[in-house]
């Protein structure tokens, strides 16, 4: 029987974060589709909002690489824009849980067992309950629909998950000797956390974003897909499977398409996420598990 | 043991009420009067003010939420706007569709994921691992709906094995029944079963490491009885939990897998409701859905006692 979850020798990861595969394929991966986003906002192949109606439903061709919709628009020049679409969500998103998350994290691990902690911690296992497409649901059933609610939504799902996720680290920051130390010289809460706790922290804050990054792509899709998150005519890649629902039966290739796009880019950032687990926090070989 | 169950089933009724509580404020804090949102373009003053008088808008808002209590209690979640019939009703109607898809998904999705999960680990960093790990990474990268649409366009529209969507009721007969929920099944379980593979892994990985199944081993218990009886009962218990836990990324699956099969369940209810406006339906469906989850969380918890008596204390 082969030995299960080994100890790593820390410095073989910090020398060489190249032999991690996980890593390379998921950054190239990201970084064509932060390329495509980027390049969309100059150039697209067509314009991807245009109508062009005597060319709907064609095939892949040298004209229409990935072929046109029911409209006559450019798929490929559609996902260029879905995928800034996504990336922007995406970012976004994860930004307001991993902000008000570390905050509330890290002040619940400085006033560890007091009643602020109790009162973070319940409230964050409070929302947990609360998927992200059950918040966007409950937000735009009054707010209406749109690409802001969705964000809001997804942020607002990500807050309890990082903030678990920084206590638990500054916890053991906390119980550091230099942390001791510093106390013992006088320097306050905020100090500690700043000084000490968010730098050695900073790395698992960095693989969860990643992570978190890609379920907030396909949180954003699932909602847009519902008609909740971004408006036509802007291109989404989950309004796209929508409306390639209708035309599937001539066109099955506009239900693939974006599908795809999707798994590739959650896939890239999965990838990320382990790989940059592996070289960030080397305690444990987790390359697999 | 008594004790333990009573502290949960308070902690049960306490988070119902802030969830209930919760749920209500936000409704109430966001912008937007739910009066004019249900009359949407026919909102004139006149109009609003006669919805806000029939659905008892107007009165203070902590009376009507004694009164949305009240009535959540007993059952009586007042009239739809938009069908004009018992919400209640129109609740339980539904659930005939998204309770046996829930069901349904959890079944398949535990018996495909604990097998995987314990097959990787039993050949933990073999090429059976490696496929075992990468399938599950890419099982969590597919977004449900699109599965769904994937299964539609290959066993409905191209093999014709399966409806393509819709439900007969289950008065057609119960095989007919089942016959149209297990594609949405198939997709709702997918990524279920990638995440419930991985961790089975884990699990499966840290039970290996205990002194008991050295024991076993020395003693001459056979490889696959020693994962039998020993490893993959422990192993398990934080399984269970966590499929437990997931009931909740179930939930807030149906609510898309419904509306990519047109299934009549509790997740097109909701979003039919918001579409036709109609607040009162998605506020008791919301307050529902986190109801379920929570009183999931709760199963989990007494069964977690129930199996491991160390957590009886805490």
């Amino acid at each position: 029987m082969s030995g299960p979850e080994t100890i790593a020798a820390a410095p073989s990861f910090r020398r060489s974060p190249w032999r991690h595969p996980s890593l390379i394929i998921g950054g190239i991966i990201v970084a064509l589709i932060v390329t495509a986003a980027l390049v969309s906002l100059v150039w697209t192949p067509h314009p991807p909002t245009k109508l062009n109606i005597p060319s709907r439903l064609q095939g892949p061709s040298a004209t229409f690489w990935l072929g046109t919709d029911h409209f006559g628009r450019d798929v490929f020049s559609m996902l260029m824009v879905g995928a800034r679409n996504s990336l922007a969500v995406g970012i976004v998103a994860v930004s307001i849980g991993a902000v008000f998350g570390v905050l509330l994290g890290t002040a619940s691990a400085a006033r560890s067992g007091s009643w602020l902690d109790e009162a973070i911690m319940r409230t964050a296992d409070f929302t947990f309950a609360f998927p992200a497409v059950l918040s966007a649901v409950m937000i735009t059933a009054l707010a209406g629909p749109g690409v802001v609610n969705a964000i809001i939504a997804i942020g607002i799902y990500n807050i309890p998950i990082f903030a678990r996720l920084t206590r638990s680290g500054a916890l053991q920051v906390w119980s550091r000797d230099y942390v001791m130390a510093a106390r013992a010289a006088g320097k306050t809460a905020a100090q500690i956390t700043m000084r000490h706790v968010i730098p050695n922290i900073a790395g698992l804050i960095i693989v969860q974003a990643t992570i978190q990054f890609a379920t907030a792509i396909l949180a954003e899709a699932g909602l847009s897909y519902l008609g909740l998150g971004t408006q036509p005519p802007n291109p989404s890649w989950g309004r796209m499977l929508f409306e390639a629902q209708t035309t599937m039966q001539r066109q099955p290739l506009l239900a693939i398409f974006p599908g795809l796009t999707i798994v590739v880019a959650v896939l890239g950032c999965n990838l990320l996420g382990d790989g940059l687990r592996d070289v960030l926090d080397p305690r444990v070989n987790r390359s697999r598990s | 043991m008594l004790s333990f169950i009573l502290r949960r089933v308070a902690a049960l009724a306490l988070t119902l009420c802030v969830t209930a509580a919760v749920i209500f404020i936000v409704l109430e804090i966001l912008p937007g009067d739910p009066a004019a949102v249900m009359m949407g373009v026919n909102a004139t003053p006149e109009n609003v003010a006669a919805i806000r008088a029939e659905y008892g808008l107007d009165r203070p808002a902590v009376e009507r939420f004694l009164t949305w209590i009240g009535g959540l209690l007993t059952g009586d979640l007042g009239l739809s706007y938009t069908y004009r019939v018992p919400i209640s009703s129109l609740i339980a109607e539904r659930a005939q569709v998204t309770l046996p898809l829930a069901a349904m998904a959890v079944m398949l999705s535990a018996s495909i994921g604990i097998p995987l999960g314990t097959l990787a680990a039993a050949k933990a960093n073999t090429r059976t691992d490696s496929l075992v790990m990468g399938i599950s990474q890419l099982g969590l990268a597919v977004p449900n709906f699109w599965f769904g649409i994937l299964l539609v366009l290959l066993f409905a529209v191209t093999l014709g094995w399966f409806p393509a969507g819709g439900f007969p009721g289950w008065g057609a007969g119960v095989l007919a029944g089942i016959k149209t929920l297990i594609l949405p099944a198939v997709a709702l379980a997918l990524p279920q079963s990638a995440i419930l593979a991985r961790l089975t892994r884990s699990a499966v990985l840290e039970a290996l490491q205990e002194d008991f199944v050295r024991t076993a081993r020395a003693k001459g218990l056979s490889w696959p009885a020693t994962l039998r009886k020993h490893v993959l009962r422990n192993a398990l218990v934080p399984v269970v939990t966590i499929l437990g836990l997931q009931f909740s990324v179930l939930v807030a699956g149906a609510i898309i897998i419904e509306n990519v099969f047109s299934l009549p369940g509790l997740g097109r209810l909701m979003f039919q409701s918001i579409a036709q406006h109609d607040i009162i339906v998605v506020k008791d469906l919301v307050v529902l859905f986190a109801a379920l989850v929570v009183f999931m969380n709760f199963i989990v918890d007494v069964a977690y006692g129930i199996i491991d008596p160390r957590l009886r204390r805490t």
